[in-house]
């Protein structure tokens, strides 16, 4: 009986995040307002889809901030790197021919594609046999001639198709290709400083949220122009596909949110990359010691972080009709909130993608609830800071500590004489 | 169990009583219902072997160590000491093996470091603290400089500082942790005489070693602990050293002791080092480099020996060969008469090299980690297919490797945070032991753990070097030091001073060549005059 309340109580214990999650959802549905038909509005499948779409941009972020977060950095570039990115999309989708964001993308995108082909197919290559010893090799020449010379051919592919959509602007896919491969580029640059330049992950990017922020106001022209994206008129039609409910439930912004959630949560769980990760938060030195190439990890889990983030920057321009330099400012918090809310540990190595997931979904109902029930906008701020306060220290189990702490501090001292219990028993010396 | 004579006399008060003192990290035990007492005046030797609970117990005394179990006494009141300002308050200090002084700040800095002397309640009082100092280091011989970052003093100066420090504190109880494994022969002559004078003064000194001749040479009383457990305590005038090795070691000596083995083979070198050397971060007049001109050669099949004192650059020896310092780093190495250049981990491990470093959680071993993470991390590449984990693969190393090195565990998942330091220290082992190395660098691979442990490393570094490996031993512990080596290099402030063979093995000739000032091997001095 007690051994299965223990181990009920551990089981609640490590799904207490699922378990916050769902009376925050009953809290939604009571406290909810009733609309004049009698149903409860919390619960209707628009807003249902509201919560999602709201969510997806700073649960895109929350994804590649996971990353970041588990190698035991952390990344506040993010939300100047959505607003290049949505300055960026807006500007290749409206303008044609050889502007400041088509000249500086499609270099880029080029370099990208020869750099990422000349890195994994030498190093799938090594691993394509099960499990091979041959895998601890480094690839002969050969295999990385082929690798460079695949991406010189991918990057000419890329070039010739980006500079044939110049004339008539870009196309839905083309900025989803082209835009995240800038945020990959400037993400990798920055993880390349940190990894090399051995310096505070928060200090770097810190300068780059200051530096990017920058590029994207330069890049609308002198003032903080707001570049407005009409459909049908001064943008391709096709680009409103990203504002469309997927069988008038989910939300298009909702599908991607979903799929990197899956895709990097399953790279996590289950690839050698995912390990370095875990095991470079876990200890960077012992990681560092085990021949690991720990810069190279570093770099990757940036790159990957500024790569979603400016995609999270499309997605902005789609939902809003518009590309705005200040798109993303405040992204960065709002997504290392939703993380630590998540339970993945500050300093690394701990946490998940599911835990980031239920983080941005509690993070995005909650902000719902407040904006049902008419909430000061101030007051909301105010709550929100309260609630990711009591989460993460619900999540580290300090309260528990505190009040053990405390006892220790407030023993009773006795009269010095020992108790019964305490006399010492024959040691054993064998 | 306390021995007849430790029933306190009814008009002596005890300085310190610890009673039934009990302390776990997680499932391990590292103190069990253990008592210790101390006398005003005494010096009082606590023993043990690695991780038998010395310093766990001071630490709980020092007011570092905020949970455990069991009743204080200082003179004879209760105390709580959860944190260090409780003990300072109570009359307690702590010298610590690695010293706790400020690098930066001066030498008065430091003693006042948390006490300042005030003046107008913001201004330091720099020249009463100076007064101050230079009258109390006067009383201890301090040879040193006042006006000088403590970062320029010799360690043994350092260590005056320290306890000048404490006496400034007024403390009435000093413990000192292992105060000597830096020091030469003459500054340890020098810092006994220290204690004496204090003891006479009245001071009660805890001094915690593992070097017999200290301890008989120095403590009034002798307070042995193993596996956390109070074994005995002795007068030191009546103490022996073989009585005193049994009540430290325990039934496993002969087991230990049985590992001798025959005398050296002449092999065909395995790793060969020319004129190894690292430059020193902040170079110092009496240390220019923290090694230089260091050269060796090691067969298959040996087992090669660093010794010398801390600092004495063992572990930096290691760490170049290892390329944990390219770029400040010089000199040439053959592996298998093959000339290397070993400018990082993943080189090193490539040319099947393995480095276990003396402290095993800070970069040995990821504790959130389960065992087989942390085993097959190192070869993560050999377990995937196509950049995926094969989980049936990783659990299998594991668990092989579990078996091969006596890894006692639930299940290959649990965290190695949770795992006794014996068994932790085999994961280590076991990480290396997956990359297959020829070259096996071991920095202190007993540090901290049981002696059943220890055994089973001993036998399975023997049995490596069988098997045709080149071992390079570095150990702080000279009984280990010389019953594993074939051969000893004995360093000093970073310089070669003596090769030993087997014959020439012993704990003296050891501790002369490794003290500053001490003789130093014909072939060597000449290297020692150029510089």
């Amino acid at each position: 009986m007690k051994g299965l309340l223990k181990t009920g109580g551990q089981f609640l214990l490590k799904t207490k995040l699922f378990w916050g999650l769902a009376v925050l959802y009953g809290a939604g549905v009571i406290l909810s307002p009733i609309n004049r038909k009698g149903a409860n509005i919390f619960l209707e499948s628009g807003n249902q889809a509201d919560v999602l779409r709201q969510v997806s941009n700073n649960g895109i972020i929350a994804v590649g901030m996971t990353l970041v977060i588990l190698t035991g950095g952390i990344d506040l570039s993010v939300g100047s790197m959505m607003s290049l990115g949505c300055m960026l999309c807006a500007m290749l989708l409206t303008l044609q021919g050889w502007t400041t964001a088509s000249s500086a993308s499609i270099p880029i995108l080029a370099f990208v594609a020869v750099f990422l082909c000349g890195y994994l197919v030498p190093l799938v290559a090594t691993n394509l046999r099960r499990g091979s010893a041959k895998a601890v090799q480094r690839a002969g020449w050969a295999t990385r001639l082929l690798g460079v010379v695949l991406g010189l051919f991918v990057a000419g592919l890329l070039v010739w198709w980006t500079t044939s959509q110049l004339q008539t602007k870009f196309g839905v896919l083309g900025v989803l290709v082209t835009v995240p491969a800038v945020g990959f580029a400037i993400g990798g640059l920055t993880g390349l400083i940190i990894a090399k330049g051995k310096l505070q992950p928060f200090i770097v990017t810190l300068a780059m949220m200051v530096a990017v922020v920058g590029l994207a106001r330069l890049l609308g022209g002198e003032t903080a122009a707001v570049y407005p994206v009409y459909t049908g008129s001064n943008a391709t039609e096709k680009f409103e596909i990203l504002r469309t409910l997927v069988l008038q439930v989910v939300p298009v912004p909702g599908i991607f949110f979903l799929v990197a959630v899956l895709a990097f949560g399953f790279i996590l769980k289950y690839s050698a990359f995912g390990r370095y990760i875990y095991a470079i938060g876990g200890n960077e030195q012992a990681a560092r010691l085990a021949g690991i190439h720990v810069d190279q990890i570093k770099t990757a889990v940036y790159a990957l972080s500024g790569m979603l983030a400016s995609l999270a920057g499309v997605l902005y321009t789609s939902q809003y009709r518009q590309g705005k330099p200040d798109a993303g400012a405040g992204g960065e918090l709002d997504a290392i909130a939703a993380v630590v809310i998540g339970g993945t540990n500050l300093m690394g190595g701990k946490g998940s993608m599911t835990g980031t997931f239920v983080g941005v979904l509690i993070f995005g109902f909650l902000t719902n609830i407040l904006l049902l029930k008419n909430i000061n906008s101030n007051i909301q701020f105010v709550l929100k800071g309260a609630i990711i306060l009591g989460a993460v220290l619900l999540q580290e189990g300090q309260i528990g500590l505190w009040w053990k702490r405390l006892r220790a501090r407030t023993r009773k001292l006795g009269t010095g004489e020992l108790r019964k219990d305490e006399v010492q028993q024959p040691a054993d010396l064998r | 169990m306390s021995s007849p004579d430790s029933i306190s006399q009814p008009t002596e008060r005890l300085a310190l009583e610890m009673r039934q003192i009990s302390k776990s990290f997680g499932p391990t035990e590292v103190l069990r219902r253990v008592d210790f007492e101390l006398r005003p005046g005494e010096i009082h030797a606590l023993m043990g072997e690695n991780g038998a609970g010395k310093t766990t117990l001071m630490k709980i005394a020092a007011g570092l160590v905020e949970e455990f179990e069991g009743k204080i006494l200082v003179d004879g009141q209760l105390v709580n000491l959860t944190s260090p300002r409780d003990a300072t308050r109570a009359g307690i200090a702590m010298i610590q093996q690695e010293l706790s002084l400020v690098p930066e700040l001066q030498v008065d800095e430091n003693i006042f470091l948390g006490q300042e002397r005030l003046q107008s309640l913001f201004f330091v009082d720099r020249k009463s603290q100076i007064d101050t100092a230079r009258d109390v280091l006067k009383t201890l011989d301090f040879p040193g400089r006042l006006q000088a970052p403590v970062s320029q003093l010799r360690v043994g100066e350092q260590q005056l500082v320290e306890i000048a420090k404490a006496l400034v504190a007024k403390a009435r109880i000093m413990i000192m942790d292992e105060a000597t494994s830096a020091l030469s022969i003459n500054e340890t002559e020098r810092l006994f005489q220290v204690i004496r004078r204090l003891a006479a003064e009245g001071v009660a000194i805890v001094y915690i070693s593992h070097r017999m001749e200290e301890v008989l040479a120095v403590a009034h009383t002798v307070t042995v602990l193993r596996d956390g457990r109070h074994v005995g305590t002795v007068p030191g005038k009546d103490a022996t050293r073989r009585e005193l090795i049994r009540m430290m070691v325990g039934r496993e000596i002969h087991e230990m002791l049985a590992e001798d083995k025959g005398t050296t083979k002449a092999a065909k070198p395995m790793l060969e080092v020319r004129n190894l050397s690292l430059e020193h971060p902040s170079p110092t007049p009496n240390r220019p480099m923290l090694v230089q001109d260091v050269s060796f050669s090691v067969g298959v099949g040996e087992v090669f020996g660093l010794g010398g004192l801390l600092g004495a650059g063992r572990t930096e020896v290691l760490q170049v060969l290892y390329g944990l310092h390219p770029g400040t780093s010089g000199g040439d190495i053959w592996i298998e008469g093959k000339p290397v250049q070993i400018l990082g981990p993943v080189q090193a491990k490539a040319l099947g090299i393995a480095l276990i470093t003396e402290d095993r959680k800070r970069d040995g071993l990821i504790l959130g980690a389960g065992i087989d993470r942390n085993i097959g991390l190192p070869v993560m590449r050999t377990l995937t297919h196509l950049g995926i984990v094969l989980p049936g693969k990783e659990r299998a190393l594991a668990k092989s490797m579990m078996r091969q090195l006596n890894i006692h565990a639930r299940d290959p998942e649990q965290p190695t945070g949770s795992l006794s330091g014996g068994n932790q220290q085999k994961v280590v082992v076991g990480k290396c032991l997956v990359t297959k190395p020829r070259v096996f660098l071991l920095d202190e691979p007993t540090r901290g753990i049981d002696v059943g442990a220890k055994a089973e490393i001993y036998r399975l570094i023997r049995d490596l070097a069988d098997q045709g490996l080149a071992i390079v031993v570095a150990s702080s512990e000279l009984p280990e030091l010389m019953l594993l080596s074939d051969r000893i290099l004995v360093l000093r402030e970073g310089r070669p001073t003596a090769l030993l063979d087997r014959s020439d093995f012993s704990q003296e000739t050891i501790l002369e060549y490794a003290s500053p000032g001490g003789a130093v091997q014909p072939e060597f001095s000449k290297l020692g005059a150029t510089a």
